[in-house]
């Protein structure tokens, strides 16, 4: 009996301590996986990414590319190995899926697994780590400062896909292959009605002596060192790591992949309307050349210069015709 | 309409909501529509119909946005819509201050009345298809909705945000700038990427200033080595790349030295040949007066050491190695024997030998020769 008296108390007490510590712990999980029918750049992107969230789960490429609600489940289905014994724990899991479409195209969807929202956006200017030689390298699993620009705190849409990036790319405390230090910094920037993002490396280096001789003077040497080493701050530089890419929101539904349309950017204009402009421009080129000719004959017609149709000339008397025959 | 969920019925009977109802006002409308057609009134009962769609829209919405809040708030009773969305601020998700989001139901008011402005205006395709073709002839169509429902953008917000007010700074790692970053032209490379590093800076400072408060470890430390995001091979290569462009870099300069170089060539070279010619002629001239002094001093020898140099002098004076008289047995022997040159031909005829006519007499050639007597003969001359 005892024993029983002991766990329950055990529990009461853990349940009673939470509230009371008053602060809650993040522990959010990212199932990331793409589309059939992306390019090889694409999967590359996807692995620099991957590695950079330590908290995420890579998963096969997703065969359907209709029923993408059956991502929730998959999501489900990798949850479940978490515990849910703690409260306190704010648990939350997103899915991060990369849509290739006609081989080109990349849209990425993410969104919170069980019952959403859902952005959906399409990825352009994507450069992957390999191909951007930056020499900024960070270590694999270290949690990213996430650094966003003001204008997300404009409009709600903006807020909500802030809150998604945040759950996403943040790396929760604690995480299971994550580091202890602070090396990286992701930055998140709105111009020009698109989201940039870079990664950059937090580089340390010890302050320039040009300010410090103003304290040498002050103090003796060897003291003021030991005391830069100490309180004075190193000065921060930043060196890119990549990758590199730009995303336009196009639509946030309320569901996890499915549900109402709550946000729909007019702005917008899908690659493949770009496209077909692009080749009507190019068609239109041989339908002026087409018209112009009609009329240069419409033209000649009424002057009575071509042999059949248009306007006959009549007959005059100082004709060659008329003068030799 | 009637087609709906479970739960979604279920609230419907909740709000006393009668579909019947619904259905019954949407057929008189239908019908008032049909005799307004039969008057005339083509253009106006369009837009009265995509109003009345408009008001569909937005219950289904509000329908939808309350079966989510029940859900959220689980076994709780809430009677009215109202009633809910003030348990939603009870429960404060994300820390949003009401204030902040009482201004965004505003803006919602606003935007729903610019959406109506835009029905006046036109009609979105997907509505078009359920026109008579003689409706269709006057309407200005276009493309796509902006569908910017605040309401409910607001309600996921808060569905999923982290209460970052409350939560230390280690946990979400999270800096929005005091003030939004501004391009001005954002086709400009060099100044946007600017913006975006001066961003990143700022926000690392500031993380650094909040977690060194919260004694979070920031720096790592150097002899802290774990697998980083880039392999070894893969900074390898960066590392021969930023090497190689170093070179093409200074061979290009070199070559550009070079190619200024040809350019003054020609001039270096006249200068070059001017200095020869001038050296020749000096040599000349010296020996010139050499010999002038020398034909003047013959009968004076002492003065031939300043003529000639002194170290000259003396190195002839020495006695060399060809000039020694020895017993010059190489030399014989080389005679004797040979040395040097190819041995083989050395025997056979060449031009030379076979013109030879040394040992050629016509008087042999005739027989004239004396032949050698027998044996017996010369056995008895003996």
């Amino acid at each position: 009996m005892a024993s029983v008296y002991k766990t329950l108390s055990g529990t009461n007490g853990r349940k009673e301590d939470a509230p009371t510590d008053g602060i809650k712990r993040i522990k959010q999980r990212v199932l990331i996986l793409s589309s059939r029918g992306i390019t090889s750049r694409h999967r590359h992107l996807l692995n620099d990414l991957a590695s950079l969230l330590p908290h995420g789960r890579k998963d096969a490429k997703f065969d359907t590319k209709s029923k993408l609600y059956q991502l929730n489940e998959l999501a489900e289905l990798y949850n479940t190995n978490s515990s849910v014994r703690e409260e306190p724990l704010i648990q939350k899991s997103s899915i991060f899926y990369f849509e290739g479409r006609k081989g080109k195209d990349l849209y990425l969807w993410m969104s919170k697994a069980p019952n959403g929202p859902t952005v959906k956006m399409h990825m352009q200017n994507l450069h992957t780590m390999e191909e951007l030689h930056f020499t900024g390298n960070c270590l694999k699993g270290s949690r990213p400062i996430l650094s966003f620009d003001a204008s997300f705190d404009k409009e709600p849409y903006l807020r909500v896909i802030k809150e998604i990036f945040l759950h996403i790319f943040g790396v929760p405390k604690g995480a299971r292959k994550s580091k202890p230090f602070i090396d990286h910094v992701m930055g998140f920037t709105l111009a020009d009605g698109k989201i940039w993002i870079r990664n950059y490396q937090i580089n340390e280096s010890e302050p320039s002596k040009v300010p410090s001789s103003t304290d040498a003077d002050s103090e003796p040497k060897p003291k003021s060192k030991s005391s830069s080493s100490q309180g004075k701050e190193t000065e921060i530089s930043l060196v890119e790591i990549g990758p590199r890419f730009v995303l336009t929101p196009i639509v946030i539904q309320e569901g996890s992949f499915g549900g109402p349309i709550i946000y729909e950017n007019k702005e917008f204009v899908s690659p493949n309307q770009v496209r077909s402009d692009i080749r009507q421009k190019k068609a239109g080129r041989y339908g002026q050349r087409a018209e112009q000719g009609i009329e240069r004959l419409a033209k000649k017609g009424e002057l009575g210069l071509r042999t059949s149709g248009g306007r006959t000339m009549p007959v005059d008397e100082l004709d060659t015709a008329m003068l030799f025959a | 309409m009637v087609t709906k969920s479970k739960l979604k019925m279920a609230l419907a009977a909740e709000k006393s909501i009668d579909f019947n109802k619904l259905k019954l006002k949407k057929k008189e409308k239908a019908a008032k529509k049909s005799k307004s057609k039969k008057g005339g009134e083509l253009p106006g009962s369009e837009k009265k119909q995509g109003d009345e769609e408009w008001e569909d829209l937005d219950e289904t919405s509000e329908i939808d946005e309350a079966s989510e809040v029940e859900g959220e708030l689980g076994d709780e009773d809430s009677g009215s819509e109202e009633e809910s969305v003030d348990g939603l601020n009870h429960i404060d998700f994300a820390g949003i201050d009401e204030s902040d989001s009482d201004s965004s139901v505003g803006d919602n008011d606003q935007d729903n009345d610019l959406e109506n402005d835009e029905d006046e205006e036109g009609i979105p395709i997907s509505d078009l298809e359920d026109l008579d073709e003689e409706d269709k002839e006057d309407i200005i169509p276009y493309q796509r909705l902006t569908i910017n429902n605040t309401v409910a953008l607001t309600a996921a917000l808060k569905r999923i945000a982290f209460p970052i007010a409350k939560l230390p700074f280690s946990e979400h790692h999270s800096i929005t700038t005091s003030e939004p970053v501004t391009i001005p032209d954002v086709s400009d490379d060099l100044n946007r990427e600017l913006a975006f590093y001066a961003q990143s800076l700022s926000a690392a400072q500031a993380a650094r200033k909040l977690l060194k408060a919260e004694g979070v470890p920031f720096t790592r430390p150097t002899d802290y080595f774990a697998e980083m995001v880039k392999a070894d091979e893969h900074m390898a290569k960066i590392k021969a790349k930023l090497i190689d462009e170093a070179a093409g870099k200074k061979a290009s300069a070199e070559a550009r030295k070079q190619r200024d170089l040809k350019k003054f060539g020609k001039q270096v070279q006249v200068a070059k040949l001017q200095e020869r010619q001038k050296e020749r002629t000096q040599t000349l001239e010296k020996i010139k007066v050499m010999k002038r002094k020398r034909q003047g001093a013959d009968n004076e020898t002492t003065n031939e050491a300043d003529i000639f140099d002194v170290a000259l002098d003396e190195e002839s004076a020495k006695p060399s190695r060809k000039d020694r008289v020895g017993p010059n047995k190489r030399q014989k022997k080389d005679e004797k024997f040979g040395f040097g040159g190819k041995k083989k031909f050395k025997k056979s005829g060449d031009a030379m030998s076979s013109g030879d006519l040394k040992g050629f007499s016509s008087k042999k050639m005739k027989g004239g020769a004396a032949k050698r007597p027998g044996k017996a003969r010369r056995a008895s001359n003996k």
